[in-house]
C-alpha cells in the first residue's frame, strides 16, 4: 500500500498564534487553501490547526469581528498527525474516527506534510490502478 | 506470406511490444536517475540521463522500422508509431530539463518541490507502463488513466507553488532567471506529455475493440 | 462453340468488377497485398464455381427456352449493358443484366417463365436485406465473442488480419458458386454445354477477369465501400459471403455488390446510421430498374437485327443465287 509521504502536500502554510482570525482568512483566500497550521511556542507536534470551518462556525456565523479575535482562541490543538511511513488506510481510519479531513505528516518531531481527504481518495485510486489495492 | 503470418502467432508483434515495454521501462529508469541527481545534486548522474535518452532513441528507431516492416495491421501502425514518438518526446523533454539543470544553480528553497515533481514524474511513468500492459491485455483503461490524471493534477498544484516560490528569489542576471524558468517549466510539463501518451493508448484500445 | 465467347466476355467483366468487393477492403487497408488478393480470389472463385456453381444454373436455364444463337446474344447484351452502366458508375449487377436479357429473348419467343422471374426478383430485393441482417448480427455476435475470448491486442491483431483473408477466400468461393450461373447458365439451357462444363468455363472466365483487371479499380471500389477499421471490414466481407452462399442454396444468382452494400448498412445501424450514404442507396435502386430493362431491350434489338440479317441473306440468296 502506498505510504503517506508519497502523496502528501509538502507546502504547508502556517501563521503565528497571535495573529488575528482576519489575517488567517486573508491567507486562506490568497492561497486558495482551507486550513492553516498555527504555530504555538513549543514543540512542532503541539501546534494547532485552523480551518475554514472553525472560522465560519466559531467567528463569522456568530457575528463576531474577525479582526479582534486571535487564531489561538479558535484553533484546534494539538494537531492530529501520523508518521510518514504510515499507509493511506491508516490515515483514512484516523480521519474517520476523529471526523476530520486533514492529517499532518511527521518525520519524528518535525511536521513535513499534510494529507487531505482528497489526497486519500486520489492515493487509493492510484493504488487500485497499480494493482496494489486489497480490500 | 499469409501462412507465415498464421504460424508465427504474432512474433513480429510481440517483438515490437517487447521493445515498447523496454522503451517505457527505460523512461522510468531515466526519471529515477533524474530524481536521484536532483536529490544529491550530482552532475554525473544527470549526464547519465542524457545517455539513457540516446539509448531510448535507438529503441524508438528499431520499433518504428519493425512496425513498418510489417508488424501489426496497417490500420494500427500510425497510432502505435504516434505513441512511440510521444514516449520519445518525453525522453527529449527530460534531457532538456537535465541540460537546464546542469546550467544552473538550483536555489535550495526550490529543491524540495523539484524533487517531489521528479519523484511523481517517475511514478507517472510507471503508471504509463501499467496502462500499456493493461491495454495489451484488452482491459479497461479508465482507472489507469484516471490515476495518471491525478498525478498530473498533483504536479500541476506543485507547479503553482513552485512558481510562487520562484518569484521570491532574487535574480541578478537575465540568463540565470531565464534558465531557471525554463528548467521549472520543462520539469513540470513532462507529466502533460505522459498524459497525452496515455490518452493515445486509449485511442488504440478503442480502435481495436 | 464460338457462341460461348460472349459468356466468357460477360464472365470476364463480372470478375473484373465484383472481385473488388471481396478483397477491396483488405487491399486498401494494406492487410493483403494486391497480388495475393487477386490470386486468392481467382483460385477460390474457380473452386466455388466448380463445387456449387451448378446449383444456380437451373433457374437461369429454365427461365426461357433459348436456341444457342439467342444465348449468345443474351450474354452479349448483358455484357454490353454492364460495361455501359459500369462506365456511368452505377453499381450494376450481372445477375440483373442477364436475367433481363433472357426475359427479353423469352418474350420474343413466347417462352418466358414469369413465375420463376418472381422468385428471382424477390431474391434480388432480399439480397441487400440479407446482407444487412447478417451484417448486424455478425457485428454483435462477433464483438461479443471477441470481447470474451480474445482481449489481447496482439491476438486480436492476428485474428483480424487472418480473418479478413479467410473471409475473403470464403467470399470469393461464394461469388463463384453464386454468380457463375449468370455467365454460362444460359448455355446449359440451350443445350450447348453440360452443367459441369459450364461451371468450369464460367469459373475460369471470372477468374481471368479478376487476374487481369487493374489495381486502381480495386482500390477505388474498396475505398468506396470500406469502413476502414479492420473489425468492420471483417464483418462486412463475412456478411457478404454468407448472403451469397445463402442464395446459392436457394438457387438464385444475386448481386455481390448489393450484398456488401447491405452489409455496410447493417453495420452502419450499429454505428448510428452514419456510414449509410443515401446517394448510394438511390444509385442501387436506379441500377435495379435500369439494368434488367436495358439488357432486355438490347437483347430484343439484337435478335431483331439477327432476324433482319437472316432475312437479308435469304433475299440476297434468292435474287443473287450463287453461281
Amino acid at each position: 500500500m502506498m505510504k503517506v509521504n508519497e502523496f502528501m502536500t509538502t507546502n504547508i502554510e502556517s501563521i503565528d498564534h497571535k495573529r488575528s482570525v482576519y489575517f488567517a482568512v486573508e491567507r486562506m483566500v490568497n492561497r486558495r487553501i482551507r486550513s492553516l497550521l498555527v504555530r504555538f511556542p513549543g514543540k512542532e507536534l503541539e501546534y494547532g490547526v485552523i480551518t475554514a470551518r472553525d472560522v465560519v462556525f466559531k467567528v463569522l456565523a456568530k457575528g463576531m469581528d474577525p479582526t479582534k479575535i486571535n487564531v489561538s482562541k479558535i484553533a484546534s490543538k494539538p494537531i492530529v498527525f501520523i508518521d510518514q511511513n504510515a499507509d493511506f488506510k491508516e490515515v483514512a481510519k484516523i480521519m474517520d474516527e476523529s471526523n476530520i479531513a486533514r492529517v499532518f505528516v511527521c518525520d519524528q518531531e518535525r511536521i513535513i506534510g499534510l494529507v487531505a481527504l482528497m489526497d486519500v481518495m486520489s492515493a487509493t485510486i492510484i493504488a487500485r490502478a497499480r494493482g496494489e489495492y486489497v480490500s | 506470406m499469409f501462412l507465415e503470418k498464421v504460424f508465427s502467432k504474432g512474433k513480429k508483434e510481440n517483438n515490437v511490444i517487447g521493445d515498447i515495454k523496454k522503451q517505457i521501462n527505460l523512461l522510468c529508469t531515466a526519471c529515477g536517475f533524474f530524481k536521484s541527481a536532483l536529490e544529491t545534486d550530482n552532475p554525473s548522474l544527470m549526464r547519465q540521463v542524457m545517455d539513457i535518452e540516446r539509448a531510448g532513441d535507438t529503441i524508438r528507431r528499431d520499433i518504428i522500422s519493425r512496425i513498418y516492416e510489417g508488424a501489426f495491421l496497417p490500420y494500427l501502425r500510425p497510432d502505435l508509431c504516434k505513441f512511440v514518438e510521444i514516449v520519445d518526446s518525453i525522453f527529449d523533454l527530460l534531457e532538456d530539463t537535465g541540460y537546464r539543470y546542469l546550467d544552473l544553480k538550483l536555489p535550495e528553497q526550490l529543491r524540495g518541490e523539484c524533487i517531489q515533481v521528479a519523484f511523481l514524474n517517475r511514478r507517472i511513468c510507471e503508471m504509463l507502463l501499467i496502462t500499456f500492459e493493461s491495454m495489451l491485455k484488452g482491459e479497461d483503461l479508465r482507472e489507469k488513466i484516471l490515476a495518471i490524471r491525478i498525478y498530473e493534477k498533483k504536479i500541476d498544484d506543485i507547479k503553482f507553488e513552485l512558481i510562487r516560490d520562484a518569484r521570491k528569489i532574487e535574480i541578478t542576471n537575465f540568463w540565470e532567471g531565464e534558465i531557471l524558468s525554463q528548467f521549472l517549466s520543462c520539469l513540470t510539463s513532462i507529466s502533460d506529455v505522459i498524459e497525452d501518451a496515455s490518452d493515445h493508448l486509449q485511442v488504440i484500445h478503442v480502435s481495436m475493440k | 462453340m464460338w457462341k460461348v465467347i460472349s459468356g466468357i466476355f460477360l464472365g470476364w467483366s463480372l470478375g473484373a468488377n465484383d472481385s473488388a468487393n471481396i478483397f477491396g477492403t483488405g487491399v486498401t487497408t494494406g492487410i493483403v497485398k494486391y497480388r495475393t488478393a487477386i490470386l486468392l480470389t481467382a483460385i477460390f472463385v474457380l473452386i466455388g464455381s466448380i463445387i456449387e456453381g451448378p446449383k444456380c444454373m437451373r433457374i437461369v436455364s429454365d427461365l426461357s427456352r433459348l436456341v444457342p444463337i439467342e444465348a449468345f446474344l443474351c450474354a452479349l447484351a448483358a455484357a454490353i449493358t454492364m460495361t455501359i452502366l459500369t462506365y456511368f458508375a452505377i453499381p450494376a449487377s450481372t445477375s440483373q443484366a442477364i436475367i433481363g436479357a433472357i426475359i427479353g429473348a423469352g418474350i420474343l419467343s413466347g417462352s418466358a417463365d414469369f413465375s420463376k422471374l418472381i422468385k428471382i426478383v424477390a431474391c434480388w430485393i432480399l439480397t441487400p436485406i440479407g446482407g444487412m441482417i447478417f451484417g448486424y448480427l455478425l457485428y454483435h455476435s462477433l464483438k461479443f465473442i471477441f470481447d470474451k475470448t480474445i482481449p489481447s491486442l496482439t491476438y486480436r491483431n492476428t485474428i483480424y488480419g487472418v480473418g479478413i483473408i479467410v473471409a475473403g477466400c470464403y467470399g470469393a468461393y461464394s461469388l463463384g458458386a453464386n454468380n457463375v450461373a449468370n455467365v454460362t447458365g444460359i448455355y446449359v439451357g440451350s443445350g450447348l454445354l453440360s452443367c459441369q462444363m459450364a461451371a468450369f468455363i464460367g469459373g475460369l472466365s471470372i477468374a481471368s477477369g479478376t487476374l487481369t483487371y487493374g489495381k486502381k479499380v480495386m482500390i477505388t471500389v474498396g475505398k468506396g465501400i470500406a469502413p476502414l477499421d479492420p473489425f468492420t471490414a471483417l464483418v462486412t466481407i463475412l456478411a457478404e459471403a454468407l448472403t451469397l452462399h445463402l442464395f446459392t442454396q436457394i438457387g438464385v444468382p444475386v448481386s455481390s455488390s448489393q450484398a456488401i452494400v447491405g452489409a455496410v448498412v447493417g453495420v452502419g445501424i450499429v454505428g448510428g446510421l452514419r456510414t449509410i450514404n443515401p446517394k448510394m442507396l438511390v444509385k442501387i435502386a436506379v441500377g435495379w430498374l435500369i439494368t434488367p430493362f436495358a439488357a432486355g431491350l438490347m437483347t430484343i434489338l439484337f435478335i431483331y437485327l439477327t432476324h433482319f440479317a437472316e432475312g437479308l441473306k435469304t433475299i440476297l440468296f434468292i435474287y443473287f443465287p450463287p453461281a
